[in-house]
């Protein structure tokens, strides 16, 4: 009896060192796939910005032009688009970003923690193109009409300041644009951030509070000094999903390949131009110009988004996590 | 007079000089900026007279007042939102919506029958496609990643493309399917959609599997398990709900994607269930539909992003709610 | 009895320890003619560099329970991982040396683990059920290497839960699953999972560490009914258990074994000053 078990034992054993072969080179390879996606993308990229790439070369990423007739294209209008909507939405979106996470972290009672801390990761699923329609139909005529106004006189009037804010209420533009980003980035960093803030050891805080330190000097002593780098980490990757918004970013930013002085004046941003333009762009150089503007966005973001991996890796390994 | 004072009596003159001279040209800005600023140096002064407990008790209830102020505007942005949302979303809702396609432009009535349909339908296939080689990778990073050299890299790779523009894999399908293919597909828009799906796959179900305790692992090693039994029905089946749950926030994240399927599906005015072709879909009907004049597409555009909006919190509170009841024995 | 007393008599006479230990009625203790069932022989083991288990010789003997005692960190739990080659599942830990089951050295490279662990069965400190039915927990290793009919499969799956005490109390919920059980139950539910295997060897990590005093006295009597057919080695940190439940016992101490002998001998007159010290309290 124990000879025949020890025998389809055996066998049993001898098959089953096979699969786990198969299993483990099953889950290696498509966990490879993950790098050949991330390749095939960057080179797919780079094939089909070739043509524009030889034709106008670095100058592409220096001019202004963007006449799909004389066929000549540059970029910076809409990087510059994409730098200054990201500017904007990460100069509004961080302190709030920060006061949301220190609220639910320090001053939410814990009855009021999970529901508040589910409503901030709900406005953060709602995705970009229903915070584009609502910019559109809802924010930027009140904003026209209401704040607009208020800033082109006041702003508008400082001495060095005022060049950003001048023109007429258009309700839509870069600004706009920037606040519509700040809040659809603003939830995502504030539950990053939350995370974070987590990770310190209630002993440390403790130990803070004991000696009569009140909840902002815990904050500012304590939490933010230990959780530094995770919180420069959820902005860099606050700041990475700003870059490459499309949707909540096309419906408001006017769609105009201009730079001006004035962020309250259309412009437009490197996505928002593929959104746009894409499906009019008939001739391969036109086509090309804009696979060369994917490239541009691809290359920042994913430099963007390496920096903040790097920071929340580096956090995590001080936390012990 | 304490320094201070001296100070801000001097900024005060020459403030308010300069916003004299600035109402004198009427730049009216010029003079309210100086107004704010005066104002912020007497706070200045009054704020050096106070006592240092006194100092730090109002930093702090500065802070925490911004603090409340900040969760206050997030709320009210959601609340404003969704309110829109219903308010304009549900005058578009009705049986016609669901049972009838796209109307033409200057049309009355009409649904949104084909986009949905087609969201659907290219919604499962990306979740089909994407999901298992997200749960393979991710077993691979938890399970055979300890010690590995690629599974940093691979986990870090992972997440860019978590947070990459979805607009940037759009293009990627564009060249690499409808170029080839010669024709735009709903078949391009499901892979666009099947490249977002991995990522969020393979974090959930690596964080899933990591929180399961080593030893329930050797405790099924210790009879005699092989390894890939071990996690196939020991390991899965203790992170099942976890891994169910992050399959569905994928789905909640793919439902609104717009960018990806502008290149690839497309969209299609008219009723179709070949995946060959222009395949209709909620996201980027309402992107074409709210930026045009027609207000009744307006209408329906508003309809669908109700809609849109909906399924997504429905799906994202049920995730949640699995994932508060989990435990792994006690 | 005071420890001038101790001091002074040259043959020692029987130990404070003798009298902690309840007079429970152990059944006799088998001294068999057989060969010991596993012969472990200068056995060393590393964490990367340091030497844990620092040279090991002893024998298990098969139908009899040893114990093995020592203080936190002195190395019995590694000692007991090494006999079924858990340890494996991590990097850096290694072991050398000998240890012969049955005429086969197991820690030979070459020898399959999974069979191994099949022969050797294994019950943790905390209790583990796996996410699924009772039944399933019980049939889980069973199915792993034999095909049964389901009739077949019911009579394996009732004998090991009566073999772990466990039948009366679930037979009447088997679909239920295994998490829904007390701590005690699921205890006796890993080791009906150990036993429906039919190995030869059961190893015994501080089972009952985790369990309120009634489940450890049910889990100890177990034990005593498991030795009549299997080789059985138990660590525990309880002394009073060791000395209730076990034949022979070692006492372990930095990684080395200091004394090995009969239980009754260890307990009564120990040799070694510091097994005395050990199970009189002094230290540990």
């Amino acid at each position: 009896m124990a000879a025949e078990v020890a025998l389809s034992r055996t066998a049993e054993s001898s098959r089953s060192t096979g699969l786990d072969g198969f299993f483990k080179g099953a889950t290696w390879f498509f966990a490879m796939v993950i790098l050949l996606v991330l390749a095939a993308i960057i080179i797919s990229l780079i094939i089909s910005s070739v043509p524009a790439i030889s034709r106008f070369g670095l100058g592409f990423l220096f001019s202004t032009a963007w006449n799909p007739v004389t066929e000549d294209f540059g970029a910076l209008p809409a990087v510059y688009g994409t730098l200054v909507t990201s500017f904007f939405a990460m100069l509004i979106g961080i302190p709030v970003a920060l006061g949301v996470a220190i609220y639910i972290t320090e001053l939410c009672p814990r009855w009021l923690k999970r529901p508040i801390g589910t409503m901030i990761e709900l406005l953060a699923a709602i995705p970009s193109i229903i915070y584009g329609i609502w910019g559109l139909f809802v924010f930027a005529p009140w904003f026209q009409s209401t704040v607009e106004p208020w800033i082109i006189d006041t702003l508008g009037d400082v001495p060095l300041v005022g060049a950003l804010f001048e023109g007429p209420p258009l309700g839509i533009g870069l600004f706009t644009a920037g606040l519509i980003l700040a809040i659809m980035v603003l939830p995502f960093m504030a539950s990053v951030m939350r995370d974070v803030f987590e990770t310190v050891p209630a002993v440390l805080k403790e130990s803070a509070y004991g000696i009569g330190a009140t909840t902002w000097e815990v904050m500012w002593n304590v939490v933010l000094p230990t959780t530094r780098v995770g919180v420069i980490g959820a902005v860099m990757l606050g700041l990475g999903r700003a870059l490459g918004e499309t949707m909540a970013v096309t419906f408001v930013v006017g769609n105009a390949h201009q730079l001006h002085g004035s962020v309250l004046l259309p412009g437009t941003t490197i996505s928002a131009t593929l959104a746009n333009e894409f499906a009019e762009a008939v001739t391969p150089i036109y086509r090309s110009s804009l696979f060369n503007l994917g490239l541009i966005l691809f290359v920042i973001t994913f430099i963007v988004l390496a920096i903040a991996k790097t920071m929340l890796i580096r956090m995590q390994s001080k936390a012990g996590a | 007079m304490g320094g201070r004072t001296t100070i801000a009596l001097f900024l005060t003159i020459l403030l308010g000089a300069l916003g004299l001279l600035a109402l004198w040209f009427e730049a009216v800005g010029g003079a309210v900026l100086a107004g704010f600023l005066i104002l912020g140096v007497w706070t200045w002064v009054l704020w050096g007279r106070l006592a240092p407990y006194t100092q730090r008790r109002a930093t702090n209830t500065a802070v925490l007042a911004l603090s409340y102020g900040a969760t206050g505007l997030g709320i009210f942005c959601l609340v404003l939102i969704l309110g829109t949302l219903i308010w304009n979303g549900l005058g578009a809702v009705s049986i016609d919506f669901f049972t009838e396609s796209t109307p033409a432009s200057g049309s009355q009535g009409g649904g949104m029958l084909n986009a949905i349909y087609g969201s659907a339908v290219m919604t499962i296939v990306a979740t089909l496609v994407g999901s298992p080689v997200g749960i393979l990778a991710g077993t691979f990073l938890a399970e055979y990643g300890r010690g590995n050299l690629i599974a940093p890299v691979i986990r870090f790779i992972n997440d860019i493309l978590l947070s990459a523009p979805s607009i940037i894999i759009g293009l990627f399908v564009y060249e690499a399917m409808v170029l080839r293919m010669g024709h735009f597909s709903g078949w391009a828009g499901s892979v666009a959609l099947a490249i977002l799906v991995v990522p969020v796959v393979v974090r959930t179900t690596e964080d899933m599997l990591n929180l399961v305790p080593g030893s329930l692992r050797e405790a099924a090693f210790a009879l005699g398990t092989p390894k890939w039994r071990v996690i196939v029905t020991v390991t899965y089946r203790a992170a099942m709900q976890g891994m169910l749950t992050g399959v569905m926030l994928a789905v909640a994240r793919i439902s609104g994607e717009t960018a990806p399927l502008l290149f690839t599906a497309v969209n299609n005015q008219f009723w179709t269930t070949n995946m060959n072709d222009w395949m209709p879909n909620l996201p980027v009907a309402i992107f074409q539909f709210a930026l045009s004049p027609d207000a009744n597409w307006q209408r329906l555009a508003w309809g669908g992003a109700l809609l849109i909006t909906v399924t997504i919190l429905a799906l994202n509170i049920v995730a949640r709610v699995l994932t508060s009841g989990r435990s792994f024995g006690r | 009895m005071t420890a001038l007393d101790m001091a002074e008599s040259p043959q020692k006479p029987p130990t404070h320890a003798a009298n902690l230990a309840p007079k429970i009625e152990r059944g006799p203790v088998v001294k068999t003619a057989l060969p010991p069932k596993v012969v472990i022989r200068d056995l060393k083991f590393y964490y990367k560099d340091f030497l844990a288990i620092k040279g090991v010789n002893l024998e298990l003997h098969d139908k009899a329970v040893t114990a093995f005692i020592g203080p936190s960190g002195c190395g019995k739990s590694t000692l007991l991982r090494i006999l079924n080659r858990i340890y494996e599942l991590y990097p850096n830990q290694r072991a050398t040396g000998e240890v012969i089951v049955d005429g086969q050295n197991i820690l030979d490279p070459r020898v399959d683990l999974n069979l191994l662990r099949a022969r050797i069965g294994m019950v943790f400190q905390k209790p583990t059920p796996f996410p699924m039915s009772i039944y399933d927990n019980v049939a889980f290793g069973i199915r792993l290497y034999e095909r049964l009919s389901a009739s077949g499969m019911d009579e394996r799956v009732e004998s090991a839960l009566r073999r772990a005490a466990l039948w009366d109390e679930v037979k009447d919920k088997l679909r239920q699953s295994g998490m829904s059980l007390s701590g005690g139950q699921q205890q006796r539910l890993c080791i009906a999972r150990a036993v429906a295997v039919k190995p030869e060897v059961l190893l015994l990590d501080e089972p009952a560490s985790a369990l309120d005093p009634i489940s450890t006295q049910r889990i100890e009597e177990l034990i005593a009914e498991l030795k009549s057919d299997y080789c059985i080695a138990i660590v525990t940190h309880n002394m009073q258990q060791a000395a209730r439940s076990s034949d022979y016992t070692a006492f372990m101490y930095l990684g080395e074994v200091i004394e090995f002998a009969e239980t009754e001998a260890i307990f009564t007159h120990p040799q070694k000053r510091q097994t005395e010290d050990y199970i009189t309290g002094r230290f540990g």
